[in-house]
């Protein structure tokens, strides 16, 4: 592959990989306090379609951006009154809120299909921008894939630098032992639901108002899946979650170019590649590292004090 | 539990009472495979359902999303019991399982979109498609400078493979040293791996982009790089304005209207029809102002000549290795194009 | 919540879990009435006609039992994954596998007897949906990889090479190009019982589950899962070949959703094309976990989530309700239920 192809391959690489890559922060940040949220494909799609009908109705694209955030956090919040309230599976109730999901947006969905609102559209970053290769890899995109450069590092420094995001990560490592310091651990767990629910929500609007402007029925298509397996992938780790969605947006973009480059292999066995090396990289990496950095906590519930 | 028990009862009251209400209206069923939010296919036959509910003394309804097999076969089942007068079923999957259910119900007229058996009360139905699709082609053969045209295609059905092919024919026609290059999505609606697919092939040097998707993403994806594209389903020129060129669409608006209207006539026989240009049940957008004019008389004057019989599979026609597949002076018959699994000369890329 | 106090119950419920579960159903319903008023359908009548479109005649009771055997097969797979605390997401993609196996022998040999395909074509379809549960758990024991993803990513790429199949080398030559196989000889298809509108696959699913609560009850390694479920370091302790239970388990686990495809492939579509596919994997985790993996309530819930699938096309064709409506009642019940179980554990007293 010459650097003609090369080029506009990892731009695209960059772009079909922000959804998932805001989704997966938002599961990291959930998961670090403890709670597993399977419903991250239903919670992007309620976010797509909200950002999608407030853009259409209002016409602000920021407006509509916060909206998805706002209903992201709506449905996360489904999940935590089932898994933090009521002490509910959190396996189960992420699967449920993921049918919950794509019901509730197909159903209220059919009605703005064929429609096209205004979202955000690509600009060259001045000065970035112009650098060879690499401007036109990274700073000719719209806003939210910038803003979703800075995203991991802000997780980062939350996570590991404030006093709540250590109060949260605790929360997710030894509930026991944090609820003896003193630290309201049920609360930090609302918490990780809510600021992780506010990313995936984020991340359905990238799909409804930056990548397309357009809403159809099933939008994610599996999208909020890959999520839920890069989390894994990047071992708990907002910074290593970039590889992680870049890798798998970097994947797909690969197969639809050799197919248009005129490759001879089945488009079936191609669309098996994505998944295929997600779990040889999974496999290969537990494999070779002893601790994975999962929480250790991760998916317990949290009695209620006697 | 005695709420629940009123409630089961005062339902069952509803429907018979609605039974009742609409016992003289005739009764016109659609079976769709897919959300009529997928904005393409389904959604097509369903302004044509609009259409028919629009007509005096006629009512409607329809289930969407029936999977094809078994799933689909209950659901046709359910309608012809609950008797209604014409079930229309729109997807190749629903051939056999109409087919059965037209045995047990005579009196009620079956009609299949897309497959090839009858039965004394079922008939076929399809759109030439490819005939909109050959014109569009021609639009396209006259706008690309690079030779490289760029395809989003769904499934390599044959329905889809006809089109491009139809498509190719007519990009050659103005323009023989192009080719056309396809992206399989294996997807009906995901606008973001359309549009992916749609970059793809601009990267590889498309200047047109074609689709047989049923979102407008590969619209986008050409309008934002400045070059040009042809729709599909319906005119799609709001979501690319600049890059649109035209569009083949549906319009099963007449066909169906006319259908019920034969039915309720008592003139309707079970037969295969597969209507095309001539009767407006497949058309081309309005073609866009970027195109010179002596190109749209040249579209416009095939069209006029396909309105009068002309046929778009006419030999000589080689395949995509070079093969001749049609020979000169021949024509495809209907069985052989609603089976066609093979590329024509010009197009890029596998049917598998 | 202040002036509140939750305590775990020393006793069980009871009967009163019932009224629970059935609160919490009927609460799921009255949101979803909800969600009707909001699209200007009639609540009552509209759950009237689910109901009715589900149970409410015999076509509707065989529809929805028949349309409950593969959820069956699967949910009693996943169940036994999950008692072991295995988390199986991969049903979809195991009955995928056993829809293949299946479909090997009566498009490879479609002249075999029927003594000999039948058998062969369940053995096929065990061992390729056996062998895609028993993939994950291989590397969940020996790799320490999350089975979570694992089951998940080989559902897609089940789905692709089941594409693969019917659109490449298994494609019926006269089926004008269309995915799918040829129709399976005589011979390959699981019939129906004498006269009735119930194939025999209903006579398999009780068998089988028979077999697995026999198993599951009685037997030394039904003990042992119900132990390794429990603590693994206790069931390590106690002697128990953790590894080898768990490869084992996900291999039965994933077998019965092979059998569930062989099932749906042979006596519903009597070919393989990709409409196969219709998430009854995931519908499977639903109903295992609304029957607290139980095998008799298992064959209960999976009848009436059937009967939910049955019933909202009736919705739609009735009162035009779109067919997501179905998704959401799934959902809203899954999740109420889910939240109703605290009730059964805990009991709320004042302070």
């Amino acid at each position: 592959m010459d650097i003609a192809i090369l080029i506009p391959l990892l731009a695209a690489t960059v772009q079909s990989g922000t959804p998932i890559l805001y989704a997966t922060l938002g599961e990291i940040i959930t998961e670090r306090s403890g709670v597993l949220n399977l419903g991250v494909e239903g919670i992007m799609i309620v976010g797509a379609l909200t950002g999608f009908v407030v853009s259409l109705t209002t016409g602000n694209p920021w407006l509509a951006f916060f909206a998805a955030g706002a209903a992201g956090c709506l449905m996360a919040a489904v999940h935590g009154v089932v898994v933090l309230l009521f002490l509910g599976n959190q396996v189960v109730s992420g699967l449920a809120i993921t049918i919950f999901g794509l019901g509730l947006a197909n159903y209220f969905g059919t009605p703005f299909v064929g429609q096209a609102a205004p979202g955000f559209d690509p600009f060259a970053l001045p000065i970035l921008g112009n650098i060879p290769a690499l401007g036109e890899i990274f700073f000719r995109h719209d806003v939210l894939v910038y803003i979703s450069y800075l995203l991991p590092l802000a997780i980062w420094l939350f996570l590991y630098v404030t006093r709540i995001g250590l109060n949260l990560r605790a929360t997710g490592e030894a509930p026991v032992a944090a609820r003896a310091a003193g630290i309201g651990v049920v609360a930090y767990r609302w918490l990780g639901i809510i600021m992780g629910g506010f990313c995936m929500g984020c991340g359905g609007a990238y799909l409804s108002l930056a990548y397309t402007h357009l809403w159809t029925n099933n939008l994610t298509g599996g999208r909020g899946w890959i999520a839920v397996a890069l989390v894994i992938f990047s071992f708990w780790r907002p910074q290593r979650a970039v590889f992680g969605a870049y890798l798998f947006g970097g994947i797909m973009a690969v197969q639809l170019r050799l197919q248009a480059s005129g490759t001879t292999i089945p488009s079936s066995l191609l669309l098996m590649l994505p998944y295929t090396l997600t779990i040889a990289v999974l496999v290969f990496s537990s494999w070779r590292r002893g601790s994975t950095g999962e929480p250790a906590a991760l998916g317990t519930t949290i009695e209620p004090r006697q | 539990m005695r709420r629940v028990c009123t409630g089961i009862v005062a339902a069952l009251a509803v429907c018979l009472f609605m039974g009742q209400a609409v016992a003289e209206d005739l009764q016109v069923g659609f079976v769709y495979v897919s959300p009529v939010g997928d904005a393409g296919w389904s959604y097509a036959h369903d302004q044509g359902r609009l259409a028919v509910e629009a007509m005096d003394g006629v009512s409607t309804s329809f289930v969407e999303a029936v999977a094809e097999g078994p799933d689909s076969e209950r659901v046709i089942l359910n309608m012809a019991r609950k008797g209604y007068d014409v079930i229309f079923a729109t997807s190749f999957g629903y051939m056999d399982p109409m087919l059965k259910v037209a045995g047990q119900f005579p009196d009620t007229v079956f009609m299949h979109c897309s497959g090839f058996k009858l039965a004394d009360n079922m008939g076929n139905y399809f759109g030439r498609m490819y005939q909109a699709r050959y014109l569009s082609g021609m639009v396209a053969g006259a706008m690309t400078e690079s030779n490289t045209l760029g395809y989003v295609a769904a499934f390599p059905i044959p329905e889809v493979i006809r089109g491009i092919n139809a498509f190719t024919l007519g990009v050659r026609a103005m323009n023989p040293e192009a080719t056309v290059r396809v992206v399989w999505t294996k997807t009906w609606y995901d606008p973001a791996t359309e549009k992916e697919a749609a970059k793809s092939l601009l990267d590889v040097g498309a200047d047109v982009i074609a689709q047989h998707q049923d979102s407008a993403g590969p619209q986008e994806a050409a309008q934002e790089r400045g070059v040009y594209s042809v729709g599909y389903n319906s005119d799609m020129s709001q979501f690319a304005p600049e890059a649109h060129l035209t569009a083949p669409i549906w319009n099963w608006g007449p066909f169906y209207v006319a259908t019920v209207e034969k039915v309720r006539s008592g003139e309707w026989q079970a037969e295969a029809t597969w209507p095309g240009l001539a009767e407006g049940i497949v058309d081309l957008a309005p073609i866009g102002d970027m195109v010179p004019q002596e190109v749209k008389d040249q579209v416009m004057a095939k069209m006029g000549a396909i309105k009068g019989g002309e046929r778009v599979f006419v030999g000589p026609i080689n395949d995509q290795d070079g093969v001749l597949k049609v020979a000169e002076g021949e024509t495809m018959s209907d069985e052989e194009l609603l089976g066609m699994t093979w590329f024509v000369e010009g197009v890029i890329g596998t049917t598998q | 919540m202040p002036g509140m106090r939750i305590i775990k119950r020393q006793e069980p419920l009871g009967w009163r879990s019932c009224l629970v579960l059935l609160v919490a159903i009927g609460f799921s319903l009255a949101l979803g009435g909800g969600l009707l008023l909001v699209r200007g359908v009639d609540p009552v009548a509209a759950m009237g006609t689910l109901f009715v479109g589900a149970f409410g005649s015999r076509y509707g009771i065989e529809d929805s039992a028949l349309k409950a055997i593969p959820i069956f097969l699967c949910s009693l797979g996943v169940a036994l994954a999950f008692r072991l605390r295995v988390w199986n997401i991969g049903a979809e993609g195991q009955y995928a596998l056993g829809a293949i196996g299946a479909s090997w022998l009566p498009v490879a040999m479609p002249d075999l007897p029927a003594y000999l395909l039948l058998p062969s074509m369940i053995t096929m379809a065990v061992v390729a949906g056996g062998m895609w549960g028993a993939i994950p758990a291989f590397f969940r024991q020996k790799m320490r990889t999350n089975e979570i993803i694992v089951t998940l990513m080989m559902n897609y790429i089940a789905i692709s090479l089941l594409d693969y199949m019917v659109y490449g080398p298994w494609k019926d030559p006269a089926s004008y190009g269309f995915p799918m196989t040829a129709t399976f000889p005589p011979a390959a298809v699981v019939g129906k019982i004498g006269t009735t509108a119930y194939s025999w696959g209903l006579v398999h699913a009780f068998v089988l589950a028979v077999l697995i609560w026999v198993f599951t009850t009685y037997t030394r390694l039904g003990y042992e899962i119900k132990v390794g479920g429990a603590n693994v370091r206790a069931a390590r302790y106690a002697g128990i070949p953790y590894d080898r239970l768990v490869i084992g388990v996900m291999f039965l686990s994933g077998a019965l959703a092979g059998w569930a495809g062989f099932l749906e492939a042979s006596s519903t579509l009597n070919r393989l094309q990709p409409s196969i596919m219709a998430n009854y994997g995931y519908t499977a985790i639903v109903v295992a976990w609304l029957a607290r993996l139980n095998p008799f309530y298992i064959a209960v819930a999976s009848f009436l989530l059937a009967g939910l699938r049955v019933g909202v096309e009736s919705l739609q064709l009735d009162m035009q309700v779109p067919a997501a409506f179905g998704l959401i009642i799934e959902g809203l019940v899954l999740l109420s239920v889910l939240a109703g179980g605290f009730f059964t554990t805990y009991r709320v007293t004042r302070r």
